[in-house]
């Protein structure tokens, strides 16, 4: 027979046998649907939100060039190039506190201060709407500004109300509802105060040093094309390479945000391929359950003539075309995910998702689907190949044991590898793919292996004189057994949710746990140098038990390392930060408190010679510096090459005063700069904490105050948040687990109607069966929890202490939850099946025995 | 005399392994010639069912050669038995074994079209036709009862005109009146087309209506009628 009659008649005969239709199939389509629309559905949200910056990209970022500068307004010279390219709006954007007139009570703001040609694209909406200077402008001694409602609650303000900022009055003359450009200014800390530039001037909040950032925005004509961004890039850099300004254009409108999506779309296609996985194991129990069902026909096939390969062929295209129902189904939950998305996401991203379909995302999706259902059918289908025609002479040996063919086991291993590197080539980040691939593969070994000591421990356990406990461990042992599904689906599941639940645990514990205590309760910004000493007396009266550190501070950005752009050097992702943006730096002639030399020597008080640097030994490390390498920083729009003299150990988590370069005091004489304070008081309560705060802000206006506890709790909101994110994630995964379990048991429930029913003509009651599965259950649910916990507490101290590099710790509370919560699972789900069984009809299984 | 269509020498089977080996045909010598009804008979255990078997191809024997249809089976590959099967043998099995999912006219054309027969459901109408159930087409096994299950088992097991019909026990899962019917029409099928029938039963009158029987104990054959050529080891 030619190969493709034999196609063709396979897919005939394979119609045929599915007349029967697909109820033996469910939880087959339901793993693979929901697998396929996890990954077809996050990557295709993805895409929306990335097509919406992208598309929206001049909106987002107000402009179609964007150049920001730190702590300085840009030169006359500067100033003209940036004016002649187009239109042209100024802003700036500053941490300060806003507090009421009356002095009595204060809050952090986020302010951004703009001129009249804001926006220079999309619309500002605020309520009531108003022309631009009549929001913001002077109207007698107050100048004009828009907050959203976050401002007016947390001072108990009604729009009309008045607050000081700095040294000038604000009235607050509409609601803030939306701030076209807010994703490109980056993660907002407290609520937006949005006054103009000239009200900011006046507020006499713009001093030497002050933690402030300028921004030009740029609109150009019409018709400006890519090619004439990059050569005003190339213009500017080359016009003023001392500037130290970092331009964006509308294309990376919003660089923070699109590479978080898709680091959050790559651990979502990787939760939803964990799903996928965890589902071939529903995949192989039903396609196995049913050609169980079908060696008859298989038998009498091969005994009409049909050939071994023409079998496997007729129930290949049968399973490839049940999973192309699952497949189907997902795409279409996938496809319209983004259009639920819009909705959804749209009060936590800024950013519209724009809908629409994502050919290659779903494309994607259907493959992983395909090659799961490959990975895993294959077996069984190989299997049913070598259904021998003599088991229709014979009704016993009807059930298929050990490997099939080597070249089944050879393709299913070979196609589980090309399932492997499809996940690792289409990652970002590799090295997290190979990671979780790694795992996998791990885990299916070793849960196979747990299924297999538990089947060993209950065949050489001891006889037992209980006879639901010898039936229990009966049942676990015996051919056919539950043990290796239950193990291996319910293994996953809770590996996954154990480890999840431990790195959140972990996390929590971080930040509310054990960091306030060695944490400072308050920072202070932009203490003027004149101010210092002032500043230092007022917390002596207002704090006396409290402990005061005070360091200098200046923003500067790495612009070489050993003379070489580092826009040029390819650094690990881990260490990248520290070369993105700009960078805190202090300068001091003593080794700081809260660190330890780690390398090199410190330079002596009165240092005079080149410019050296300290560098943190953990970052130095990661980007490849060494004592006596060169650092060039640009700082107020200068460079400052200097040298590594030493390397220092710092405990980034203790939340102090901690800088990743220490500059010799003489790197930076003259430049102005403001100071940053942290005051520590373990025994000041929310009370004395407002009294300083308010004594702070009353006394020094321009000083900005964070609460440390605000701030953390503003941290534990997010990592609330995407705590939350990842337990609706990972729920993807452990639905696909209990799908799998359910499905396992269900197929065992067909058995055990048989043996339920023998036994019960034997004369056992239904409590002893009762007690024989709930303990079957029981057992195999402990050996599993143990197993979870063990493998997921590994991988949950891997993530925490090495990804995250926190303290780890092991939480007992978390482990005894988990035990308890997966044994009340699987003898509950167990025994809703058993109830079934037991009160099942005797007649009509005896009739056919 | 012309040469055996079934031709089995010395014949050993043995099945399972360690304790559960069984020993289960012992040095077994048979010939049937072309057109002869033979009924294979014997207590259960005794080897009838793995003798029809050994025919079939279905299992390999140990030692000893087996000739069907001029061919020894030895050295052809699982396919090629197969194929060789769907020409020259069709078989009936007690339990009918039709495939549920499919019509009777499309279980009856299985064979044909697994040999590649462009007109696999016209020549199985006929055969339908010629079992009494050109009414029953469409009708899928579960609609059907025993017995005309068993008339769609005949008539897909004749349908690629083979040359030997083996059947096991064809009569075993259907009342009386129904299975002397379907005997009825197996022997005069087998003998309105020259075909040789083997068949294995324990029904004593089904086996006397053969002209010949072989009696078989403990996996050898025991007894023949004095016509046979059957040689005990």
């Amino acid at each position: 027979m030619t190969l493709w009659r034999t196609l063709r008649l396979a897919i005939r005969f394979s119609l045929r046998e599915m007349r029967g239709g697909l109820s033996g199939f469910a939880i087959f389509i339901a793993c693979i649907a929901l697998g396929v629309a996890a990954i077809g559905g996050v990557n295709s949200v993805a895409r929306s939100i990335e097509d919406g910056v992208a598309g929206e990209g001049q909106v987002l970022l107000g402009a179609d060039l964007r150049f920001e500068l730190n702590q300085r307004e840009a030169e006359p010279a500067e100033h003209r190039f940036l004016a002649g390219l187009g239109m042209l709006a100024e802003s700036a954007s500053m941490r300060s506190m806003a507090r009421l007139e009356d002095g009595s009570d204060q809050t952090l703001v986020e302010v951004k201060a703009v001129d009249a040609a804001y926006p220079l694209y999309g619309a500002l909406t605020t309520q009531p709407a108003l022309p631009s200077d009549e929001l913001l402008g002077r109207r007698g001694a107050a100048w004009g500004a828009v907050a959203p409602d976050l401002l007016f609650e947390r001072l108990g303000l009604a729009p009309g109300a008045r607050i000081r900022l700095g040294n000038t009055v604000l009235e607050l003359r509409a609601r803030l509802v939306e701030e076209p450009d807010a994703v490109s200014e980056g993660f907002g800390f407290a609520p937006r105060l949005l006054v103009s530039l000239d009200a900011l001037r006046d507020a006499g909040l713009v001093q030497p040093g002050s933690m402030v950032e300028f921004a030009y925005k740029i609109r150009l004509p019409q018709g400006a094309g890519e090619a004439e961004l990059a050569a005003i890039r190339e213009r500017a850099a080359s016009a003023f390479p001392q500037a130290g300004w970092s331009i964006r254009s509308r294309t990376n409108a919003a660089p923070a945000l699109s590479s978080n999506i898709e680091r959050f779309s790559q651990f979502l296609t990787l939760v939803g391929l964990t799903a996928l996985v965890v589902g071939g194991v529903g995949v192989a129990n039903a396609v196995r359950a049913y050609l169980d069902g079908k060696r008859a026909v298989i038998a009498t096939f091969k005994s009409l003539g049909a050939s071994g390969g023409f079998v496997f062929a007729v129930y290949l295209v049968q399973i490839v075309m049940i999973a192309a129902v699952g497949i189907a189904a997902g795409l279409a939950i996938g496809a319209l995910m983004p259009f639920a998305a819009g909705a959804a996401l749209s009060s936590v991203i800024p950013v519209p998702a724009t809908g629409g379909v994502y050919p290659e995302a779903l494309g994607l999706a259907a493959l992983f689907g395909l090659m799961v259902t490959l990975v895993f059918a294959l077996l069984p289908l190989g299997r049913a190949r070598d259904v021998p025609a003599t088991a229709l002479f014979r009704e016993a040996g009807f059930e298929s044991r050990g490997l099939p063919r080597l070249v089944y086991v050879a393709t299913s291993l070979g196609l589980a590898g090309a399932l492997a590197l499809l996940a690792i080539a289409v990652a970002d980040e590799r090295r997290i793919a190979v990671i979780f691939v790694g795992a996998t593969i791990v885990s299916f070994i070793v849960l196979r292996i747990v299924g297999w000591l538990v089947q060993q421990a209950a065949r050489r356990s001891p006889r037992v004189s209980s006879t639901a406990l010898r039936l229990a461990i009966g049942n676990i042992h015996r051919p056919g057994a539950l043990t290796p599904s239950v193990v291996l689906s319910l293994g996953l599941g809770l590996t996954l949710l154990v480890t999840l639940a431990l790195i959140d645990g972990n996390l929590r514990r971080q930040i509310a746990g054990s960091l306030p205590e060695r944490a400072p309760n308050f920072f202070f910004v932009d203490i003027q140098g004149s101010e210092v000493d002032a500043f230092s007396a007022l917390i002596a009266r207002e704090a006396p038990a409290g402990e005061l550190m005070r360091v200098p501070m200046l923003r500067g950005r790495v612009t070489a390392l050993n003379g070489v752009d580092v826009q040029k050097i390819s650094v690990p992702p881990e260490g990248a930060w520290v070369l993105r943006g700009d960078r805190g730096i202090t300068y001091a002639d003593r080794l700081p408190e809260n660190a330890t030399l780690a390398a090199g020597r410190w330079w002596p008080e009165d240092y005079r010679g080149e410019p050296l640097v300290s560098f943190s030994a953990e970052e130095a490390g990661e980007l490849g510096l060494a004592l006596g390498d060169t650092v060039t920083v640009n700082v107020l729009g200068r460079d400052i090459t200097a040298r590594i003299a030493n390397l220092r150990q710092v405990e980034w988590e203790s939340m102090g005063i901690n800088f990743v370069m220490v500059f010799s005091p003489n790197a930076f004489a003259g430049a102005p700069h403001a100071w940053l304070a942290t005051l520590t008081d373990r025994g000041a309560g929310p009370g004395e904490e407002s009294r300083v705060l308010n004594a702070v802000t009353r006394a020094f206006p321009a000083v900005t105050t964070v609460r440390v506890k605000d701030a953390l709790d503003v941290v534990n909101r997010l990592v609330g948040q995407l705590g939350t994110a990842i337990r609706a994630a990972a729920s993807v995964a452990l639905v696909a687990s209990v799908l799998v379990l359910a499905g396992a048991l269900a197929a065992g429930n067909r058995a055990r109607i048989h043996d339920a029913v023998v036994l019960k003509t034997l004369g056992a009651t239904r409590r002893t069966l009762m007690a024989a599965f709930s303990l079957e259950y029981l057992l195999i649910g402990l050996a599993t929890a143990l197993f979870a916990l063990l493998a997921g507490g590994v991988a949950a101290w891997f993530v925490v202490a090495h990804v995250m590099r926190l303290s780890s710790s092991f939480m007992p509370e978390v482990a005894v939850a988990t035990i308890l919560g997966a044994l009340a699972f699987t003898v509950g789900i167990g025994l809703v099946g058993t109830w079934r069984v037991l009160g099942h009809k005797a007649a009509p299984v005896l009739r056919n025995l | 005399m012309t040469e055996a269509v079934i031709a089995l020498k010395d014949v050993s089977l043995t099945l399972g392994d360690g304790p559960s080996r069984v020993h289960v045909l012992k040095e077994v010598t048979l010939e049937v010639a072309q057109g002869e009804a033979t009924g294979i008979v014997g207590p259960s255990g005794s080897g009838k069912s793995t003798l029809l078997m050994v025919i079939a191809g279905l299992e390999r024997v140990d030692s000893g050669t087996v000739r069907i249809a001029g061919e020894a089976l030895e050295g052809k590959s699982e396919d090629q038995v197969a194929a060789f099967r769907g020409r020259t043998i069709g078989i009936v099995f007690q339990s009918f074994h039709l495939i549920p999912n499919m019509t009777a006219l499309e279980n009856v054309a299985v064979p044909l079209e697994l040999a590649g027969r462009p007109d696999a459901f016209a020549a199985a109408e006929r055969e339908l036709a010629a079992v009494g159930l050109q009414d029953r087409l469409t009708h899928y096994p579960g609609e059907l009862s025993g017995g005309e299950q068993q008339r769609v088992a005949i008539a897909r097991a004749l349908a690629p005109e083979p040359k030997i019909l083996i059947a096991d026990e064809p009569t075993g899962n259907l009342d009386q009146a129904t299975g002397r019917q379907i005997a009825d029409l197996l022997f005069s099928k087998a003998r309105e087309r020259g075909m040789t029938l083997v068949l294995v039963t324990h029904d004593a009158a089904l086996a006397e209506r053969c002209p010949r029987q072989v009696a078989m104990r403990s996996g050898r054959i025991e007894a023949a009628a004095p016509q046979l050529r059957a040689v005990p080891a």
